[in-house]
């Protein structure tokens, strides 16, 4: 019996949004990245395309960071001194873009000094986060911003007590921002509000609506995502921006990927465990409509990209 | 629309200075405008005064009776105060608020109730939480309330259902449900229960400025759907004029044709419409706007007037 598969029109789509600029842009990356445009939910071919794969980057850090597992320690090596050199390995490990997470002991110098050397070493679109202290974020993304003006970086992360003196210094350099909320569509819709309010256009925004880890607040994440997307869908333009997950950060925090001692020993060998963590993570995530998937590891970097290809193509 | 004024609340700061001045000008006074703002009973909520419930609620009973002759209705959970409230009562037959189907409450205070003669407010909650859907919120009063009611002869028209209206800021997919909720208790049971709603929950963490438009759209749906009771702020001119246009099917101004268009087509199950309002008018178009929020049509954030 022929069955007639239900299809969905939606009345709203996801903004595209253009992330790095090439020389003919007015930059110097190699190539710049699209992401957005989005028509129905997620990898349902059947309605519509996939128009751009979610894209993976790779996180770096403007230092050495002393909290990170020693499996990752082990994997990038001798880089983790220099952010040149680990942006390039990143690039060789098959990022489609760098997030360089600048550290509470930059001065404005060394930031712009690592940003200037990491775009030098790599010709990927960058994203740039402060430290994460109000004060300092400002501090060195503006300046950032300045030194980098044109390359169209992502500057982050935009929250709702720290966001103006980000977006400003966006809009004045060409770059796009990060626009963080804690899990809550309520919150990601008003952020996106404000900044839009403030003179940035919508389509230079990627929305970080924040996740949590395998067995840590995953599917609160994968919610969220999800009603963001179909309000988005919905015709709800203050939605309608791609979106930016961490399941790196997140799943490198968890016991699970974090300790190799003091484990049931049923959990098996930490190291294969700990790739699973982060892979299965960004892979829900994928699923859930996520545009950027920021990682760590570069075996989970080759698995999700697999995955991504496979949704993509399927 | 019989309104049970909800300003005696202890949420509020002055409330809360004044019931520690033991402060019976300010209670009479409170009670005194409610009522001429035409509040048709007063509700007291002070909380669940756990230590000095003896004193308390007895003296705000006296305080209130001395200057107004409506029903009280007496708000706390704790139903040692309830009792000592209605034994100190001597004007109208009081509102007991609340019992919800939880065994513990929905043993004592429905006996309570029939001891004193009082009315009761009846919650659709049972233990495990507030269910979304309108069915399951219909299935507590019918399967629950209504027979433990019956069970201890309880006189039915004392009994108010409140289906509990939750905030669109952060439990938004509960509003339309809870329009669907008052339409469907109406045909439950036979005669069809009273039901009265706390109005302004809707609008909880909501910036102040917003939330009187978000309660009077809110409204106007839910009259649609037949509401004829609820726990609100009298005092709110523009909302008494939303119930009065509404009533009296008054559509002589362009904002009362707007809210009796939203109410009629609440009545008929259609949502509505873009066409039914003049978006040139920003009035209207900010009505519209909060039509798409409280229908889960478009996601709430603070600004979503700005957007």
């Amino acid at each position: 019996m022929p069955i007639d598969i239900p299809k969905d029109k939606w009345p709203g789509s996801i903004k595209k949004i253009t992330l790095g600029a090439t020389a003919a842009e007015g930059g110097t990356r190699a190539k710049s990245i699209t992401l957005g445009g989005q028509t129905t939910l997620p990898y349902l071919h059947f309605e519509a395309p996939t128009p751009n794969s979610p894209a993976i980057a790779i996180e770096i850090k403007s230092r050495k960071p002393e909290d990170w597992s020693p499996l990752l320690a082990e994997v990038w090596g001798e880089a983790m001194n220099d952010p040149a050199k680990w942006a390039k390995k990143a690039e060789e490990a098959g990022a489609d873009l760098i997030v360089l997470a600048l550290m509470l002991a930059d001065s404005p110098d060394d930031a712009v000094k690592a940003v200037k050397s990491v775009l030098s070493a790599s010709g990927l679109p960058l994203i740039v986060w402060g430290p994460g202290q109000a004060e300092k974020d400002n501090e060195l993304l503006v300046p950032v911003a300045e030194a980098a003006k044109g390359e169209k970086l992502v500057l982050g992360i935009c929250e709702d007590k720290n966001y103006r003196t980000i977006v400003a210094t966006a809009m004045a350099n060409g770059h796009l921002i990060e626009a963080r909320t804690p899990m809550d569509v309520n919150l990601a819709k008003q952020l996106n509000i404000l900044i839009t309010d403030m003179g940035l256009p919508a389509d230079r925004i990627l929305m970080d609506p924040t996740t949590g880890a395998l067995g840590y607040g995953i599917e609160y994440g994968y919610s969220v995502m999800e009603r963001l997307r179909l309000a988005a869908l919905q015709g709800d333009s203050m939605t309608q921006l791609p979106m930016i997950v961490t399941p790196g950060f997140e799943a490198w925090k968890a016991k699970e990927s974090k300790v190799g001692e003091g484990v049931p020993e049923s959990w098996g060998d930490w190291k294969a465990r700990a790739v699973h963590w982060e892979t299965l993570t960004a892979v829900a995530l994928v699923e859930s409509g996520a545009d950027v998937i920021v990682l760590r590891h570069p075996e989970s970097v080759k698995r999700v990209k697999s995955a991504i290809e496979e949704l993509v193509m399927a | 629309m019989y309104i049970i004024g909800e300003n005696i609340h202890i949420i509020s700061e002055k409330v809360k200075e004044a019931l520690a001045a033991r402060d019976r000008e300010f209670f009479m006074d409170l009670a005194v405008k409610q009522v001429e703002a035409g509040a048709k009973a007063i509700d007291i909520n002070l909380g669940p005064r756990k230590k000095d419930w003896a004193e308390v609620f007895p003296w705000i009973v006296e305080t209130v009776e001395t200057v107004v002759d409506v029903p009280l209705s007496i708000d706390t959970t704790n139903v040692d105060g309830m009792e000592a409230a209605l034994k100190t009562i001597k004007k109208a037959k009081p509102i007991l608020n609340s019992t919800s189907a939880e065994p513990e409450r929905l043993e004592k205070v429905p006996l309570l109730a029939k001891k004193y003669n009082a009315k009761i407010i009846a919650l659709t909650m049972g233990t495990s939480g507030i269910p979304v859907e309108a069915d399951a919120r219909v299935n507590i009063a019918v399967e629950t309330l209504i027979p433990r009611l019956m069970e201890i002869g309880f006189n039915m028209d004392d009994l108010i259902i409140d289906p509990l209206v939750l905030t669109t800021s952060g439990c938004q997919q509960y509003c339309p449900h809870l329009i669907e909720t008052v339409r469907m208790l109406q045909y439950a049971w036979d005669p069809a229960p009273n039901i009265s709603v706390g109005l302004s929950n809707v609008s909880n963490a909501v910036p102040n400025e917003n939330r009187p438009l978000i309660n009077r759209t809110y409204l106007s749906m839910l009259m649609g759907v037949g509401l004829k009771m609820m726990i609100a702020n009298p005092f709110d001119e523009k909302q008494n004029d939303v119930i009065r246009w509404i009533e009296t099917k008054d559509t002589s101004n362009p904002l009362a044709r707007v809210y009796n268009k939203i109410a009629d087509r609440t009545a008929a199950s259609e949502e509505p419409q873009m066409e039914d309002f003049d978006l040139k008018d920003p009035e209207q178009s900010a009505i519209w706007k909060t039509t798409q929020i409280l229908l889960n049509k478009v996601i709430y954030a603070d600004a979503y007037l700005a957007n």
